[in-house]
């Protein structure tokens, strides 16, 4: 399980804490990652990995703060524009792709809706915050779903919650 | 008589694609459809000097390391750096030595990325090539699977040094006031000496691909010259005793347009010798050159804009402090006419010539004896007040500034980071580009490519470790007239 955010920077920091939160429950079941880095810099955090998933802030201006999307790698669409420090979770896969390198075949992305831009010092939103307990839930409830069938396919979990998401 | 401002219209990127971060340009467009003015506006990061008031000085290295995900080794060594000059102590032999060791890793790393997956795009798929083959895949498509691996292996051989000697590549736990947080092993310098000749060969098989790409290419090559890429400006840089670039350490050195040293300072005199100017369109505060004074974008000797960045490093050096690095330099330097060179997209090369120079100077570093001293720590006894610090980002010159009270808590801190003080001259080059390559009747994909290029070649971080997905990135280009209303809309991605 990898959580993405700065800690410090308000509402950002939701996957960081959402997966700190779960870091003693999954002791021994899965690893469990922080990280503040983004783009390829993540793309070995991957590496070795069957199943993986995500916890982060998305900013899609479409839902109310704290609305946490589901999504695997079809719902994140296609590469495109890909940056070397932005690429997106399709980019890190289809690089990895490409160079034989491992990704997880099973990659699912819990992402908690947040304002920007976000604020140094600032605690999560209430209403960000509302969103850790579910996120709890449901990545127990995804981790047990694998454990039960590891060779679960693609996509069936979460949905296109938000495939055409744009800033 | 319709006022000027009424009757321009407006073109919109938004937002920009393969920049740290996250950007918009707008165009302004005449009643004759060129552009009037362009301008490069950046979102603000918002709380950070309010965040760090009352913060522990000795937590500054972390806190600060999490401020970008992009570099966070450089706001982690400054922050070392800064609180060395607030503790009044200097680092044992050793520890700088690692500190450089360490830091030069980063910039190899950072250099070899940017020259596949962020220069690549635009120089080796080409500035023209379709949007969906712009990109990392399309680089990796064009140089063979063979090189792609090479650059991840070379990274993560990287990597995976600077952690085990930092605790995190990426977050790392380890500059301390006074020094480090632990020595080497022979284990560790041997990995370093691996590393640094892996390295070394990357760095110039990267700078032969990019003679044959690029300098074997006609085409390239007079975009690399073209005037709509070219600005005469001063140029800074951090340099040794004999002016030679270092990332780590040394002086500010400033060059003036003709290249003659201009100013040379300790990090301390900053404040001195830049100033910052506001603009009512951003938060971005575009610093210059106080001795010059602030003339608004424009360029030339009167104009108190300088630039940073790989070109303004070597424009600001007499060579290279490493043998094949100095040859590097020689043939750029003969090959664009002689120094300074003012082609923006010469950074591009630049880039290659300091990781070379970064990789040669890992390799030496490693093969010093004295790096394995178990002295790496001089211990603070005096009271905190007021330090700078300076290294050089991958993107320029990075300063922190730090107060302190009687408790050593921070009572003010002031990041002056490389894209801020790249930040006039990066506006001048979209500006400049926009000029010459829109018009509202060919607002083609190419030609906005060819405007971003004019930006990335810096290779600017707005990155503030944000990480909110989607993972791509359309760019939307929106011609808007008078009113507001869009009466043109180009997306792509």
């Amino acid at each position: 399980m990898l959580g993405l955010g700065n800690e410090y920077a308000g509402d950002d920091a939701v996957g960081v804490l959402a997966a700190r939160a779960l870091a003693p429950e999954l002791d021994g079941v899965a690893d469990v990652v922080e990280s503040a880095a983004s783009g390829l810099a993540l793309l070995e955090v991957f590496q070795g990995y069957d199943h993986a998933v995500v916890l982060d802030s998305i900013c899609t201006g479409r839902r109310p703060p704290g609305t946490v999307l589901e999504l695997g790698l079809a719902d994140l669409g296609p590469v495109a524009a890909p940056s070397l420090h932005q690429a997106g979770i399709p980019e890190m896969a289809a690089v990895a792709a490409r160079l034989g390198l491992g990704f997880p075949a099973r990659t699912r992305v819990l992402a908690v809706e947040v304002a920007i831009p976000p604020t140094f010092g600032e605690p999560l939103s209430a209403e960000v915050g509302a969103a850790v307990e579910p996120l709890r839930r449901r990545v127990r409830e995804q981790v047990e779903r694998w454990a039960r069938a590891p060779a679960e396919p693609e996509g069936e979990l979460g949905g296109a919650a938000c495939t055409s998401t744009t800033r | 008589m319709t006022s000027p401002r009424t009757s321009t219209r407006e073109i919109v990127i938004d937002p920009l694609t393969r920049l740290e971060g996250h950007g918009r340009v707008h165009m302004f467009l005449d009643e004759a459809g060129a552009v009037d003015r362009a301008y490069l506006q950046i979102p603000e990061l918002r709380g950070f000097e309010k965040f760090a008031q009352g913060r522990r000085s000795e937590d500054m290295p972390q806190i600060t390391s999490r401020i970008c995900g992009v570099c966070p080794m450089a706001h982690h060594m400054a922050s070392a750096k800064t609180l060395d000059a607030l503790y009044a102590v200097e680092p044992p032999p050793a520890a700088r030595k690692i500190r450089e060791l360490i830091y030069s890793a980063l910039m190899v790393e950072d250099h070899a990325l940017h020259f596949l997956f962020l220069g690549g795009p635009d120089f080796i798929v080409g500035p023209d090539a379709a949007a969906a083959k712009r990109n990392i895949l399309g680089v990796v498509d064009l140089v063979g699977l063979d090189i792609g691996k090479e650059v991840i292996g070379v990274r993560k051989q990287l990597r995976d040094f600077v952690a085990a000697v930092t605790g995190k590549a990426i977050h790392p736990v380890f500059g301390l006031p006074g020094g480090i947080s632990r020595g080497l092993t022979r284990e560790l310098q041997s990995a370093a000496a691996a590393a640094a000749e892996r390295a070394v060969a990357f760095a110039l098989f990267a700078l032969d691909a990019f003679r044959t790409t690029v300098l074997g290419n006609p085409a390239y090559v007079d975009l690399v010259t073209a005037e709509a890429y070219t600005h005469r400006t001063y140029y800074m840089g951090l340099v040794d005793a004999a002016n030679r670039p270092n990332f780590y350490d040394g002086e500010v050195r400033v060059v003036d347009l003709q290249g003659a040293e201009f100013l040379r300072f300790p990090a301390a005199a900053y404040l001195d010798q830049v100033a910052e100017h506001v603009e009512p369109w951003t938060y971005m505060k575009f610093t210059f050159l106080k001795a010059v004074g602030w003339r608004g974008f424009t360029d030339g000797a009167d104009s108190g804009v300088f630039s940073l960045a790989p070109l303004a490093r070597i424009n600001a050096a007499d060579g290279m402090a490493t043998p094949r690095a100095q040859e590097a330099y020689e043939e750029l330097v003969a090959t664009l006419g002689g120094k300074p060179v003012h082609h923006t997209l010469a950074n591009h090369w630049a880039r290659l010539v300091e990781m070379l120079y970064a990789a040669e100077r890992m390799a030496e570093l490693a093969a010093d004896p004295e790096i394995l001293g178990p002295d790496v720590r001089t211990i603070p006894t005096g009271i905190p007040t007021e330090g700078i610090g300076v290294v050089e980002a991958p993107r320029g010159t990075l300063f922190h500034h730090y107060r302190t009270d009687e408790r050593k808590l921070i009572t003010s801190a002031n990041l002056i980071v490389a894209t801020q003080n790249n930040a006039a001259r990066i506006a001048l080059s979209v500006d400049k580009a926009a000029r010459a390559l829109i018009r509202a009747d060919s607002v083609d994909e190419g030609a906005l490519n060819q405007v971003e290029m004019a930006y990335r070649a810096y290779d600017p971080c707005f990155g503030c470790a944000t990480h909110s997905l989607p993972g791509t990135m359309p760019l939307v280009v929106e011609v808007r007239d008078a009113g507001g209303a869009v009466v043109r809309e180009i997306r792509r991605g």
